[in-house]
């Protein structure tokens, strides 16, 4: 039975746990708290936890001015309206200022299936990784979330952690090493590398799986942080295996495929496909059906790659 | 409330006139600048700096320090030229205005020159870094916790986000935060009631829960004696509306939008001098 467990949820206990270890903590909620699975917090810390409403470009300001006196705001609400609709705030107050700040979007990529691309984030990657000295990074289970939360809290500088909506897999272990900026080769292969990431990463797993029952040798890694990339992982993967193809619920223009071809270029240039949405708002649906829609599910992740490989 | 003796109003009045000086020393290095607002918000930063503010130049990062922030940071010539004359940086590097990686870019960075506490330029957001600031150094339930100060361009208040701060600061009742706002009625397309009005603007800054006073600011003794007594109602962020003239002491470019953005003539500066000698001669006497 596939242990499944609800990221925000998580990220609301993980919270809880880097609060306790460290009082510079704060929670700064755009009327997004319980959304975001900040109550715990509220509860237990109701001196830190601090309700704006709907102000997100406001807040991304505010928690700026709070970072600049010490403590580390975590500023939590929907993917865009923490990324794309406040991004001057974030680029100049907290990148350029370089505030500490914890910039978490949850709900990214199509969760809002049904509510359309207003409230979808396929760019916020793109956007948020172009802004010098922030770190980029896409937890793709659970354990990662909780992993994810403390590293950021420990590391000085402003982030952003993007979270999907819909419960995930667990995929790793209690006692998985997780490093910001580090790659992890879930998989070893020869025959293509697949590069999966955040929401999807289940389903670049699932279809890793599929491909080594048609006996092909796959290659998996995590990128759970897109930036900094793990430049030497993906170097050494693409010389070894001369194929990579990306998996991501992002649009294909800036995201994580993006970033690794800016790598490879110019390094070691092999044949990429990058699997995401193109150049459209995604419509709207049933999650799952919305997936598909775009090619994120893992057999037709797997059919893809074979495709490529063919 | 501090009330200021003749001889401490001559001696801030003295140190506004030098660091106009030093708006010009910044000028004529890099030959244009933002000069209007710069001098319309001079006179207010020259108190804060040299009245007010427990600030230290020997340690700029002190965190139990009061905080200014510029928002309108295109008037940086004025921060730049008070944070010279209070020795918070040696004054030749006013020379470098307009150089390649001078570290006195067109608009502020915290990271290039002591003293200056946030990165604006962008309109609009330096209020919410102040509202943040505030709310952090109110956490720390200090006794006499440092305040923070906020200057605004009245052109500026067309940003929406300014009012999303706004309304945060009263709410979370931040009375360590005051906001000045620099009505000196222009902005770089006219008269700034023509372009987006903002009048009533008392009443709006008092219907988002500000508690508000207007001021001659060109005044010292006014200055001084409305900032320090700042909260001007216990629970309330206070907002300073500040009646100033756009480019005040340069004679011919006093109150003319065309001055928003200087690009100096030899003539012009020499204009200048003689307008600064001559405040000079009267500061004398």
């Amino acid at each position: 039975m596939t242990d499944l467990r609800d990221p925000r949820k998580t990220f609301g206990e993980a919270l809880v746990a880097v609060g306790e270890k460290n009082d510079r903590v704060v929670a700064l909620s755009a009327d997004s708290s319980s959304g975001s699975g900040m109550s715990p917090f509220h509860d237990r810390f109701p001196e830190r936890h601090f309700e704006f409403g709907i102000m997100e470009q406001g807040i991304a300001g505010i928690s700026a001015g709070m970072a600049s006196t010490g403590k580390i705001p975590f500023f939590v609400a929907i993917a865009p309206f923490v990324t794309s609709r406040p991004f001057e705030m974030v680029r100049n107050d907290m990148g350029y200022m370089r505030q500490n700040v914890k910039v978490v979007g949850r709900c990214g990529g199509m969760t809002y299936a049904d509510l359309g691309p207003t409230h979808q984030s396929l760019e916020d990657v793109a956007i948020v990784r172009t802004i010098p000295g922030f770190t980029v990074v896409n937890p793709g289970c659970p354990i990662e979330i909780v992993k994810a939360t403390h590293a950021i809290t420990d590391h000085v500088g402003p982030v952003y952690m993007r979270l999907g909506g819909p419960k995930m897999p667990v995929l790793f272990d209690e006692d998985y090493d997780f490093q910001l900026g580090k790659g992890v080769t879930m998989q070893d292969g020869k025959d293509v590398t697949l590069v999966g990431t955040g929401t999807v990463l289940s389903k670049a797993h699932a279809a890793a799986a599929i491909l080594e029952k048609k006996g092909i040798s796959v290659r998996l890694i995590n990128i759970h942080t897109i930036k900094p990339l793990d430049k030497e992982l993906l170097i050494k993967a693409a010389r070894e295996t001369k194929a990579i193809v990306t998996v991501e619920e992002h649009y294909i223009a800036g995201g994580l495929g993006s970033a690794i071809a800016e790598v490879l270029v110019e390094v070691c240039p092999v044949r990429m496909k990058m699997i995401g949405v193109d150049d459209q708002f995604a419509s709207n649906g049933p999650y799952e059906e919305l997936l598909g829609l775009y090619g994120l599910q893992a057999e037709q992740i797997a059919e893809t790659v074979e495709a490529f490989l063919a | 409330m501090q009330t200021l003796s003749e001889d401490d109003k001559r001696f801030l009045e003295r140190k506004a006139l030098a660091a106009r000086k030093n708006v010009l020393r910044l000028i004529t290095a890099g030959g244009a600048g933002h000069v209007g607002g710069a001098l319309s918000i001079i006179d207010t930063i020259t108190a804060l700096y040299f009245k007010v503010m427990r600030v230290d130049p020997q340690n700029p990062q002190d965190p139990n320090r009061d905080r200014f922030i510029l928002s309108a940071g295109h008037k940086c010539l004025a921060i730049y030229s008070v944070l010279a004359e209070a020795g918070f940086f040696q004054k030749d590097l006013l020379d470098t205005y307009g150089q390649i990686n001078s570290k006195l870019p067109g608009h502020p960075d915290m990271h290039k020159i002591p003293g200056v506490e946030s990165n604006t330029g962008a309109l609009g957001h330096g209020l919410s870094i102040g509202v943040g600031m505030a709310l952090g150094l109110a956490m720390d339930k200090r006794a006499d916790g440092p305040k923070v100060y906020v200057a605004m361009g009245d052109g500026e208040l067309a940003e929406g986000s300014n009012w999303e701060a706004a309304a945060a600061a009263s709410h979370h009742k931040l009375d360590n935060l005051m906001v000045f706002a620099d009505r000196n009625g222009l902005q770089i397309s006219g008269d700034t009631v023509d372009v987006m009005s903002y009048e009533p603007l008392e009443d709006r800054w008092a219907a988002f829960g500000w508690s508000v006073r207007t001021i001659d600011g060109h005044d010292m003794h006014t200055i001084v004696e409305t900032i320090t007594s700042m909260p001007f109602e216990k629970g309330k962020p206070s907002c300073v509306i500040l009646n100033t003239i756009k480019a005040k002491g340069l004679s011919f470019a006093e109150g003319k939008a065309s001055y928003h953005y200087w690009k100096a003539t030899p003539e012009e500066l020499e204009m200048a001098r003689k307008d600064l000698a001559a405040i000079e001669e009267r500061l004398a006497q």
